[in-house]
């Protein structure tokens, strides 16, 4: 059986600068993993790439088996996307976004009608989805997108930062829907700064630092162990624990 | 008052920062930063010969041209911001709510913190030429030095009181939507006294001229540029009083600073709901009548998608009532040509078709797997444009028909005029993929695209508008040489160019769906 994702040698340059330098990401069938590491460590840029949202400069990418840049069409239809940057169309609301998202993707109309009435329900967004997505919250947008990319029922879904300004109430619902979504065989690859939440949701890890996969495997075995925040600062490299300078922060004694 | 220098000199200096800023990053940043540094080193020099070159004028037209250019420079001053608002990081006294300072420091660092720059300086340069258009004599420049630069100053706290007053609704959605399309009709009111004049529609500018000097002469600019051309004991009692009216405004501009500061943010505050769609029922359920019903939405509540309308209809009444004036050349240049102009202009809207999507395209290219995908994308925008702009250049066509003296020449006009408008929409399909540029996220009337783009947008318009010509031209010229029977094939022609071009953009684009992501996609 193919792994849900798998890259070999991912490279992608912008000026002099290297974002991804060499990446051999693999995520197998089924698993909820987690992309963790410091803010620059190329998560983006990698997740973009493996999207077929921005051009590799080398490497290859593999979805279920199907190379992404050759064979698209056996991969777009089988990913959902929420990339960061909470990027949708304002003008629309939150409903005639689903509705464009599924006609787009050839879905019959009751059908996205039935689907968007759903997942709008569980994202608790029943209220508001008639308000244009311009006025919606962080936490709204992170919701909806999260549902304009569920509503094709993908085979993997690539999430950037999808808890990021999230509300624990809602967070709570989307980690629900993720999970029940990975039991029944589906893939969630999603990219975070929050070790606990990754230790608490995941069973697959890969650790970032500089462009690279420094660590990867079942949390377990990256852990070793430890907490994943320990495993993650050693693997980084802590730099500097905040003990030098700054003698002058404080109430005075 | 150490404080108060200090922390205005600060302002100066953060200010100065900023506009060096925007010498660091890429060429064309840089380009743009030196064009902007010469526009307006010529500006100031323009504006300083043109005011001064008003002094030989007879005295009278000359006191009321000089009233009239001051007047302007304060209207622009008020205006300009406005529009420019969220560039000039200074300007918004919310992002200083938070630092220690008082609202004298802030009011004094604000004031001289939008006196520097090279815009302001060219301006101040210009009203300088003031003082040679109207000085005689020796008091007149005594009295001229201090005239202009309180005129500055008026300038200055006006443009200030007002944004201030309109932060609270310049930050949240729906004033910048409402100032987007009211900023856009301020730039064309401008045209509209050009436009009577063209017209013939009034008398002698002169007379226009005095009885606006009538009307602006008890204005803090009109008084400033009496009290030069007075330059005794009346202009003096007429500086006061426009030193009255800049402290006047200072106080009131603090009043609404401190009111600013301490209100809360509406920029959060969500609007109300849309109606669901009727009109969706009658559009087809698949990608196609989705993107036609997404792009007739965006038309209606995308402030730049109306500023583009809006702009496009008003430049094509422009068109049709100057061609009038020419006349003399047979009813088909005076009919044919206009309706045909319109639909360019019109047309052209179609040269960065993705423009508008601008971020949001990603949604689209996550589902597009064949170049067929993104000819469906282009065909239901070209749909979604021909449903607005076939019964508006039918319009226009009669109109022009009626204005020349014959409806039924509309019948020759507006199908030649759609053929027009499918041949732009093809090859601008073509422009969207392979010059694709960033709009703006905010509208100013000075730059059409994101910074660095602005030459490439304006490389692409025009292209493209040259393109449509010379491809429009066998159907249009022989209608316009009188083969009027030749407007039957010009529809069946423009729609094979639109489909033509579309074929050959989604061949093209899609091969380069990141690369035009990214070109829509740019910081602005």
């Amino acid at each position: 059986m193919a792994d849900a994702v798998r890259t070999q040698g991912l490279y992608k340059r912008f000026g002099p600068q290297v974002a991804v330098g060499g990446v051999d990401l693999v995520v197998p069938k089924g698993s909820f993993a987690g992309l963790v590491g410091p803010n620059g460590a190329g998560k983006t840029t990698t997740l973009s790439m493996v999207t077929g949202l921005l051009r590799p400069d080398g490497g290859r990418i593999e979805i279920d088996g199907h190379d992404v840049w050759a064979d698209p069409v056996k991969v777009k239809a089988n990913i959902g996307v929420l990339p960061e940057g909470l990027r949708l169309f304002e003008r629309l609301s939150g409903r005639e976004l689903l509705m464009y998202s599924g006609q787009l993707r050839g879905i019959p109309l009751d059908e996205i009608g039935r689907r968007a009435d759903e997942l709008l329900k569980v994202m608790d967004l029943v209220e508001a989805q008639d308000k244009l997505v311009v006025d919606y919250s962080t936490g709204m947008r992170k919701k909806i997108g999260l549902a304009a990319a569920l509503l094709h029922n993908p085979r993997v879904l690539f999430l950037d930062e999808p808890f990021e300004g999230v509300d624990p109430v809602s967070a709570n619902t989307l980690t629900e829907v993720l999970r029940r979504y990975t039991a029944s065989g589906s893939t969630v690859v999603f990219s975070s700064h929050v070790m606990d939440l990754v230790e608490r949701l995941c069973d697959w890890v890969s650790v970032m630092n500089g462009g690279l996969v420094v660590a990867q495997g079942p949390l377990d075995d990256v852990r070793r162990g430890r907490s994943l925040n320990e495993a993650f600062l050693d693997l980084v490299g802590v730099r500097g624990n905040g003990e030098d300078g700054l003698s002058w922060l404080g109430s005075p004694a | 008052m150490a404080g108060v220098a200090g922390m205005t000199w600060l302002f100066v200096r953060l200010k100065l920062s900023m506009i060096r800023g925007g010498l660091r990053g890429d060429a064309g940043r840089q380009a743009g930063f030196v064009f902007s540094l010469a526009a307006a080193l010529l500006a100031a020099a323009a504006g300083f010969a043109l005011l001064s070159l008003i002094r030989l004028a007879p005295s009278g037209v000359a006191l009321d041209l000089v009233t009239a250019a001051f007047a302007m420079f304060a209207v622009g001053w008020v205006v300009v911001p406005l529009m420019a608002f969220g560039l000039d990081e200074t300007l918004d006294p919310a992002r200083l709510a938070l630092f220690p300072l008082t609202t004298r420091q802030l009011a004094a660092g604000m004031l001289a913190a939008s006196a520097a720059g090279p815009w302001p300086l060219a301006s101040l340069a210009a009203l300088c030429g003031g003082v040679v258009a109207l000085a005689h004599g020796v008091g007149g420049v005594l009295l001229g030095v201090p005239a202009v630069i309180l005129q500055f100053a008026f300038c200055l706290t006006a443009s200030r009181l007002v944004t201030t007053v309109l932060s609270g609704a310049l930050r949240s959605r729906r004033g910048r939507d409402l100032l987007a399309v009211a900023a856009i009709f301020a730039v064309l009111l401008v045209q509209v006294p050009n436009l009577l004049l063209n017209g013939r529609l009034s008398g002698d500018p002169t007379r226009i001229l005095a009885a606006a000097g009538e009307v602006m002469r008890w204005t803090p600019p009109g008084l400033a540029a009496h009290a030069i051309a007075d330059g005794g004991l009346i202009g003096v009692a007429e500086l006061i009083v426009v030193a009255m009216s800049v402290v006047v405004l200072a106080w009131l501009w603090i009043a609404a600073l401190r009111y600013a500061l301490v209100r809360p943010d509406s920029s959060n505050q969500g609007g109300g709901s849309v109606r669901r769609s009727r009109t969706s029922r009658f559009l087809l359920g698949g990608p196609l009548g989705a993107v036609v019903a997404k792009e007739l939405k965006y038309a209606r509540r995308e402030p730049r998608a109306r500023v583009n309308w809006i702009t496009a209809v008003f430049v094509s009444a422009v068109v049709m009532f100057s061609i009038r004036g020419s006349g003399g050349t047979g009813w088909t240049w005076a009919v044919v040509g206009p309706a045909c102009l319109a639909a360019l202009v019109i047309g052209l809207q179609s040269a960065n078709s993705f423009g508008i999507d601008g971020r949001s395209l990603w949604m689209n290219a996550v589902a597009f797997s064949t170049p067929r995908d993104l000819r469906t994308d282009l065909a239901g925008r070209h749909l979604a444009m021909a449903v607005v702009a076939v019964p508006l250049i039918a319009l226009a066509s009669l109109a022009a028909a009626l204005v020349a003296g014959d409806a039924v020449w509309a019948l020759a006009a507006a199908p030649t005029a759609w053929g027009v408008l499918g041949v732009a929409m093809g090859v601008g399909a073509i422009t969207s993929v392979t010059a694709p540029y960033t709009f703006p996220e905010r509208m100013n009337a000075f730059s059409g695209a994101a910074p660095g783009q602005g030459g490439q947008a304006f490389g692409a318009a025009f292209v493209t508008m040259v393109a449509v010509s010379v491809l429009a031209l066998p159907v249009v010229l022989p209608v316009l040489l009188g083969l009027t029977w030749w407007a039957l094939l010009a529809v069946p022609y423009g729609a094979a160019a639109a489909w033509a071009g579309r074929r050959v953009a989604a061949g093209i684009g899609f091969a380069r769906l990141p690369e035009l992501l990214a070109a829509v996609s740019r910081p602005t």
